[in-house]
């Protein structure tokens, strides 16, 4: 294996291992955690699980700037409409627990 | 009229366009198809949180996340061998990234078998699509839809990774076809780690 290689295989090594802690990190606050913000930590953990292993293990860091440009732009656009979309079923419990039923 | 336009001839070939951010197109192709990937376990996840926020007695059924544990360390450790197999595959040592390339496949089919195992489980409590043992809620459609999505991926990608291996060996493919796969392994493991603590970490009993 050449020296390059091997540098690229404990580069791969290291990202698994710090997956696998982030992951145990989450299983614990999982077992551990409650209340609303217990979402928010799990989709940071999540998020930063995705940057390592998009920059990492699929190497988008060494394509072209104007393809991570538009792929970035189109993750915050998927984000976007997703957040547009679900913060409606706050509605929906709120209806559900008071009873209302729109005329 | 220049040199090289009278050397091209009448049977020279029209001009290419350049290739869209230079990459190779099947490359393009395979990040397209992920970014449309995306866009579909968005959609389940938003119906999931839809669904789950607006559920005030949504069930919490799962007590231990044990074989879950084990499906996420099998799906990591596969995601590492892959990427063993493409080195390997980049300096033409085809019978290692041969033997890599099964040794991930067999962690697609460990992993394929756990999560079906997963399923039996919550069959056997009388989890249904429209039914659950514990509230009126919706909680089978969720968790069947986003966590059979992903199985679906993940006992796909195993067959097409063996396909993948053979054609390798046999010299149909390259090192490039097997970056094109890793591309999609690693994405689909990805998923899963999002899959985890939405849908099992989330609703651990209490």
């Amino acid at each position: 294996m050449t020296t390059a290689a091997a540098s690229g295989m404990k580069k791969y090594v290291a990202v698994y291992f710090a997956l696998l802690v982030l992951m145990a990190l989450q299983f614990f606050l999982g077992y551990q955690g409650q209340g609303g913000q217990l979402v928010v930590r799990f989709l940071t953990f999540a998020v930063i699980e995705t940057i390592l292993v998009m920059l990492f293990f699929m190497n988008l860091g060494s394509e072209n700037p104007g393809f991570i440009k538009f792929f970035v732009y189109f993750m915050l656009f998927v984000l976007a409409t997703m957040n547009y979309v679900w913060t409606d079923s706050f509605r929906l419990l709120l209806f559900r627990l008071t009873g209302y039923t729109p005329s | 009229m220049s040199e090289a336009h009278l050397t091209m001839g009448a049977h020279s070939a029209p001009p290419m366009e350049a290739r869209p951010f230079a990459m190779p197109s099947k490359k393009l192709a395979m990040w397209l198809f992920i970014m449309s990937d995306v866009m579909t376990f968005a959609a389940c996840t938003v119906a999931y949180a839809f669904l789950r926020n607006a559920t005030p007695d949504w069930p919490r059924p799962f007590h231990s996340v044990t074989n879950v544990v084990v499906m996420t360390v099998i799906m990591l450790t596969s995601s590492l061998t892959l990427l063993v197999a493409l080195e390997a595959a980049k300096a033409v040592d085809k019978a290692k990234a041969f033997q890599w390339m099964l040794i991930t496949a067999a962690g697609g089919v460990l992993f394929t078998l756990l999560h079906i195992r997963d399923w039996m489980g919550m069959i056997n409590q009388g989890v249904t699509l429209f039914h659950n043992p514990w509230s009126p809620a919706p909680f089978g459609a969720a968790f069947y839809s986003i966590t059979g999505f992903s199985l679906m991926h993940i006992s796909v990608g195993t067959i097409a990774l063996f396909v993948v291996a053979i054609r390798y060996k046999g010299g149909r493919y390259t090192a490039d076809d097997v970056e094109l796969f890793n591309l999609f392994w690693q994405f689909i493991g990805l998923v899963w780690l999002f899959i985890v603590p939405l849908v099992y970490l989330m609703n651990l009993a209490r």
